[in-house]
C-alpha cells in the first residue's frame, strides 16, 4: 500500500505498521477506510484518553457513565435522565446551516438511542469577531441550522451560550447538548444480547454525504481547504429524524429491540464495530442490502455519514412486527446482517469479503498517545492603572460588546416552549424543564471561560465548573452531573497539550468537590487555522434537579422596593480577567495577572445558603455573578421595566468578577431574618440597594433606563446585521 | 353532557401531545388522538389540528397534510357545525384545505420566531366569549410562516363578517413589538364565516398550566365549554 494513500487516510506510517504487523497481510482499501475512521481522535480519543481516565465518572446516582451513546443519571422513582454534549465545529465552519443542524440531529439520536425521549437541547456556540462578513454569515447560518432542526423535530431549546472572540475567526465552535427522559427499567444499550440476532438498518437511505467526516473533524484546516471539504458535510432532514425518533421509541417501548446504536460519525463502520466490541461478539453485514440513495462502492457505504440512520439488533421472530411499526412511520428498514460468535467484523459486497478484521485490533489496539506537554510559566503580578476609568465609559464598554448584550436575536429563532413543559427559557442562568407528568424539574446550563483557562488552565477550569454550578444554584436547582466537550487546538503543540492536561485536572478537582461526576463527553482537537489556535474551550454542560417545581427561583426582578444583596467574594480588580480585557485595560494575554485560587469549599458553603434561603421562600429572584460583574448580572435581571438603585464603595467593584457570587432579591420585611441567617452561616453579604421603577441609579448618579435597556435589548441585532 | 374532543396527528406534528394534555386537563372529558390515515372520526364537539411540521413542511406548510385521508372527515365535522381549531401548523393546514381564507407566508424578518406574544380579541365568537374586550392575553408563538396575508377584497369580507378573532397587540411593558410577524392588520387568528372554525398562530396549549408563564390559553377552552 503506498504511503500517500495511508497518509491521506489520516493514519501515521507507524500506526499503519502496527496494523500490518498484526494482520500479517495487506489491507483492502475498505479496511484502510475503517482504520482511518476508527483510529482518529474523534472516535478513539488517542490523545486525550490517558487524561480522561482520571475524571470521576461514578457516584450513587450514575446509572451509565461515559462509553455509551449518552450518560444516564438517576432521578428517583423510575425516572432517569440521559444527556450528552457533542461538537460539530468543523462542519459548521464549512457549511454553517447543515453543519449545525446535523450537530443537533446527531446529539438527539444519541439520546433516543438510549430509549430516552429528548426533552431539551442547549447550544454553546462561539464565533470570531463580528466585524468580518464571514462571522455574520457563520452566525446566521449556525443559528438558522440549530433552529431549523430543533424546531422541526419539536424539542425545546432551553439555553446555552454565544460568545465572540478573535481566536474563533476561522474555527467557530458549535457544541450541541441534549437531555432526555428515560424510564430506568427501559434503558437501551448498544450491547447485543444474543448470537444470531438480526442486524437491521433503520432510517434514511445511504448517500455520499459525510464520507470521511470523522477524519475531517480531526484535521487542521487551511483556508483553501474549505471548498474542497464541503462534500464531507452531512445534510440533515429533521422531519425524517422526527419519524425515526417516534418509530424507534415505539419499537423500544414495545420490547421489539435488543440493542441499538446510531450511525453517527464514521457511519455503519463505527456503529457495527461498537456493537461487536461492547458485546464481545462478531458482526456479519452484507453491504448489498444497505438501502442506497445512489450507486455507491463498498468503501463509500462503509464511510458514509448520511444522517438519520440507526442500526439495531432484533430477535428473528420479531422481524415482522418491527417492519409493521416502521411502515406506519414510513421509515426504510432492511435486515442487513447478523450477530456472530467470531469476534470479527465482516463485511461482504458482491459476494466478496471486503473486510475481515478482528474487533480487537480495531478497538482495543487503537493507538493511545502520551503527548509531550508544557506547564504554563508562572505569571508576575503587577498593578494596573485604573485612574482614568469612568463609570459611564465602563457601561458603554459593556453595551457595545456583543458578549454582554441580550441574545434574544439568537434564542427567538428557537422554539423553547414546545412539549409544554418548559419552565425557564433561554436567557436565564439555566434552562429548566419539567419531567412530564411529575412535579420534578431538570435544570441545565453550559459554560466555559476560555480567557481564564488560557491564563491558568487548572484554576480556570475550576472557575468554569463553578460558574455552571452557580447557574443552577441561582435557580434553586441541585447540581448532579456533568457532560463535557473539550475543544482545543492542536495537541501536537506541547503548550496546547498542557492546557488540555491541566484543564482536565481542574475539571476533576471541581467535579469531585461538587460531587458532580462526568457521565458523557466529547473531544474536539485541531481547532486551529493558519497557525492561530483557538483559546482552550472545554465546555461544561451541567445538569441538576429539584423535586418540586414550586421551589424554583426566577432570575428576573419580581417587585419594586425589594432589597438587593450580594453574596460571595469579589476578585480584586487586578485579577478580574474579563474586567481587564473588556474595559480595555489589558490587551495581550501575557499581560494578565495569574488567577486568584478559587476556594471550592467556599463556593459550596455559599451555594448551600442560596439553596436553603430559596427553600424557605426568602429569595424573590437570584442571579449568579459572572463576566461583567454585578452590573451585568443586574442588567440580566431587569424585567417589566424594573431597574435598580445601588451604592458601592468604588464603581469599579460593580464590574469585577466573583467567586461564589450571587445577586439576591429579598423583601424588606425579611431583611433581618435573611441577614441573621447569613451571619449565622458565616456567609458575608453586601446590601447594595433596591429595585426601582424604570430607573438605573449608581452612587446617586442617574442613568436613562430606557436608553440603556434599548441598547441592551436591541443592539445585538443592529451590530450583527 | 361532557365535552368530547379529538386531536389529529400527522407525521411531523409535534404539538399533538401538548394539545392532548390541554384538552384532557381543561375539558375533563373524553379526548381522542386520531392518526392521519384513519378514515373515520368519532363524534366529538371539538377537533384540534395541532402545531408542528406536518410532512416536514415540504412543498408548503400544511399543503401535504391537507391531502391526508382524515381530512374529508375533518371537513364533514366542520360542515356539521361543530368546532374545529387549527393551531400554528393547524392554521396553515386549514387555509390549505380552504376552510379558512388567506394564507400564511414567511415572517417579515424571514426568521423563525419563538417567543411570548400578546394578543387581544377583535370580533366576538364562541372561541373567545370568556375574554373581555380590552383583555391582553400573553401566549407564545413559534413559527416561520405566521405572517397572515390576503387580498383587500378578502380582508374586507373578513372584517364585514367579523371573522377576525385575534390580533397581535403591544404588551404592558416596553420591550414588546406590536405586530411581531408582519401579518396584515396584525391578524393573529381568523374564523370561517359560520365562526365554528378558528385558525390561530399563537399556542394556547403552551399557556394554561400553573407552571406556564401565563394561563391565558385556558380562556379558549373555557369559552367553548361555557
Amino acid at each position: 500500500m503506498n504511503e500517500e494513500l495511508i497518509l491521506q487516510h489520516g493514519l501515521t506510517l507507524d500506526e499503519f505498521q502496527v496494523i500490518r504487523k498484526y494482520l500479517n497481510r495487506d489491507l483492502s482499501i475498505e479496511e484502510l477506510g475503517i482504520f482511518s475512521a476508527m483510529w482518529n481522535e474523534h472516535c478513539c480519543y488517542k490523545t486525550s484518553k490517558k487524561w480522561l481516565k482520571k475524571l470521576p465518572t461514578d457516584n450513587e446516582i450514575v446509572i451509565q457513565g461515559p462509553g455509551e451513546n449518552a450518560g444516564v443519571i438517576d432521578l428517583q422513582d423510575n425516572d432517569g435522565i440521559a444527556f450528552k454534549i457533542e461538537s460539530h465545529n468543523h462542519p459548521s465552519y464549512i457549511e454553517p446551516f447543515n453543519g449545525s443542524a446535523t450537530g443537533v440531529g446527531g446529539i438527539l439520536r444519541d439520546i433516543f438511542t438510549m430509549g430516552a425521549r429528548p426533552i431539551a437541547t442547549l447550544d454553546s456556540i462561539r464565533f470570531g469577531l463580528i466585524e468580518t462578513e464571514k462571522t455574520k454569515y457563520l452566525l446566521n447560518g449556525v443559528v438558522h441550522g440549530i433552529g431549523h432542526y430543533g424546531n422541526c423535530i419539536g424539542i425545546p431549546n432551553i439555553g446555552g451560550e454565544c460568545e465572540f472572540e478573535s481566536t474563533y475567526d476561522f474555527n467557530n465552535l458549535v457544541n450541541a447538548m441534549a437531555v432526555g427522559h428515560v424510564q430506568k427499567d427501559k434503558i437501551f444499550y448498544s450491547k447485543p444480547k444474543s448470537i444470531g440476532g438480526l442486524i437491521v438498518y433503520i432510517g434514511s437511505k445511504t448517500g455520499k454525504d459525510g464520507i470521511h467526516g470523522a477524519s475531517m473533524a480531526s484535521d487542521v484546516f487551511s483556508e483553501e481547504d474549505e471548498d474542497e471539504k464541503r462534500p464531507s458535510v452531512q445534510v440533515g432532514d429533521p422531519f425524517m429524524e422526527k419519524l425515526l425518533m417516534e418509530g424507534c421509541l415505539e419499537l423500544m417501548s414495545s420490547g421489539l429491540i435488543e440493542s441499538m446504536q446510531d450511525m453517527g460519525a464514521a457511519g455503519i463502520t463505527s456503529s457495527s464495530v461498537e456493537m461487536a466490541s461492547k458485546g464481545n461478539v462478531g458482526v456479519y453485514i452484507n453491504l448489498d442490502k444497505v438501502p442506497l440513495r445512489q450507486p455507491l462502492s463498498a468503501y463509500e457505504i462503509l464511510l458514509s455519514e448520511s444522517q438519520e440512520r440507526m442500526l439495531a439488533v432484533i430477535d428473528k421472530k420479531n422481524n415482522h412486527k418491527v417492519r409493521e411499526i416502521l411502515q406506519k412511520w414510513q421509515i426504510d428498514y432492511e435486515v442487513i446482517g447478523e450477530i456472530t460468535d467470531t469476534k470479527r467484523v465482516m463485511f461482504e459486497s458482491n459476494n466478496k469479503k471486503v473486510v475481515d478484521l478482528p474487533v480487537e485490533i480495531i478497538v482495543d489496539d487503537a493507538p493511545e498517545y502520551d503527548r509531550e506537554f508544557y506547564i504554563p510559566r508562572k505569571r508576575k503580578n503587577k498593578d494596573f492603572d485604573f485612574s482614568k476609568i469612568k463609570l459611564e465609559d465602563m457601561i458603554i464598554n459593556l453595551l457595545t460588546n456583543l458578549n454582554y448584550l441580550d441574545k434574544s436575536w439568537v434564542f427567538d429563532q428557537y422554539d423553547s416552549t414546545v412539549m409544554g413543559d418548559t419552565i425557564r427559557e433561554p436567557g436565564q442562568s439555566s434552562g429548566i424543564v419539567k419531567i412530564h407528568g411529575t412535579q420534578k424539574v431538570i435544570g441545565a446550563s453550559t459554560d466555559c471561560n476560555p480567557l481564564y483557562i488560557r491564563i491558568n488552565p487548572y484554576e480556570g477550569m475550576k472557575y468554569t465548573v463553578a460558574e455552571s454550578y452557580r447557574n443552577l444554584i441561582a435557580c434553586n436547582i441541585n447540581p448532579l452531573a456533568i457532560t463535557n466537550n473539550l475543544n482545543f487546538a492542536s495537541p501536537l503543540d506541547p503548550n496546547i497539550m498542557g492546557e488540555l492536561v491541566l484543564s482536565i485536572h481542574g475539571l476533576k478537582t471541581a467535579a469531585v468537590k461538587f460531587n458532580t461526576p462526568i457521565v458523557s463527553g466529547n473531544v474536539s482537537l485541531y481547532n486551529q487555522t493558519n497557525e492561530i489556535p483557538i483559546k482552550p474551550t472545554p465546555v461544561i454542560g451541567m445538569v441538576g434537579s429539584n423535586m418540586d417545581l414550586n421551589k424554583i427561583n426566577t432570575n428576573k426582578f419580581s417587585e419594586i422596593g425589594n432589597k438587593i444583596l450580594i453574596l460571595g467574594k469579589q476578585l480584586t480588580k487586578n485579577c478580574s480577567p474579563y474586567l481587564l480585557q473588556d474595559q480595555k485595560i489589558a490587551f495581550n494575554i501575557c499581560e494578565f495577572n495569574d488567577l486568584e485560587v478559587i476556594d471550592l469549599d467556599f463556593e459550596k458553603k455559599i451555594a448551600n445558603c442560596v439553596l436553603e434561603l430559596s427553600d424557605l421562600k426568602f429569595i424573590m429572584s437570584c442571579n449568579d455573578i459572572s463576566r461583567g460583574g454585578i452590573f451585568s448580572a443586574l442588567l440580566k435581571m431587569q424585567y417589566k421595566d424594573m431597574g435598580f438603585r445601588v451604592k458601592v464603595h468604588d464603581p469599579i467593584d460593580l464590574f469585577c468578577e466573583y467567586s461564589a457570587g450571587y445577586v439576591i432579591e429579598i423583601r424588606s420585611k425579611d431583611f433581618e431574618e435573611v441577614t441573621s441567617f447569613l451571619t449565622k452561616k458565616g456567609a458575608e453579604y453586601l446590601e447594595i440597594g433596591e429595585i426601582i421603577k424604570e430607573g438605573i441609579e449608581i452612587n446617586s448618579k442617574k442613568f436613562d433606563y430606557f436608553d440603556i435597556m434599548n441598547k441592551y435589548r436591541n443592539d445585538f441585532e443592529k451590530i450583527i446585521s | 353532557m361532557s365535552f368530547k374532543s379529538a386531536v389529529i396527528t400527522f407525521p411531523g406534528s409535534n404539538c399533538d401531545r401538548d394539545a392532548l394534555c390541554y384538552l384532557k386537563d381543561l375539558t375533563k372529558g373524553e379526548v381522542h388522538n386520531i392518526w392521519h390515515e384513519e378514515t373515520s372520526l368519532p363524534k366529538v364537539d371539538l377537533v384540534i389540528l395541532p402545531g408542528g411540521f406536518s410532512f416536514g413542511d415540504y412543498l408548503r406548510s400544511g399543503a401535504m397534510a391537507s391531502k391526508s385521508k382524515i381530512i374529508d372527515e375533518v371537513v364533514k365535522h366542520a360542515n356539521d357545525n361543530r368546532y374545529l381549531l387549527g393551531i400554528c401548523n393547524g392554521f396553515q393546514i386549514l387555509t390549505e384545505i380552504g376552510l379558512l381564507e388567506g394564507a400564511l407566508i414567511r415572517n417579515k424578518k424571514l426568521k423563525f420566531l419563538g417567543k411570548n406574544c400578546f394578543i387581544k380579541k377583535k370580533f366576538k365568537n364562541n372561541f373567545n366569549l370568556s375574554i373581555k374586550d380590552s383583555q391582553i392575553l400573553q401566549i407564545p408563538v413559534a413559527h416561520n410562516e405566521g405572517n397572515f396575508y390576503c387580498d383587500t377584497e378578502t380582508l374586507n369580507l373578513l372584517k364585514n363578517n367579523e371573522q377576525i378573532a385575534f390580533e397581535y397587540c403591544k404588551g404592558e411593558f416596553s420591550n414588546f413589538e406590536e405586530n411581531i410577524n408582519g401579518s396584515i392588520e396584525a391578524i393573529a387568528g381568523i374564523t370561517n364565516k359560520k365562526k365554528n372554525v378558528l385558525g390561530m398562530m399563537p399556542h394556547p396549549e403552551r399557556a394554561y398550566s400553573d407552571f406556564h408563564q401565563s394561563q391565558d390559553g385556558r380562556l379558549i377552552i373555557e369559552s367553548l365549554i361555557s
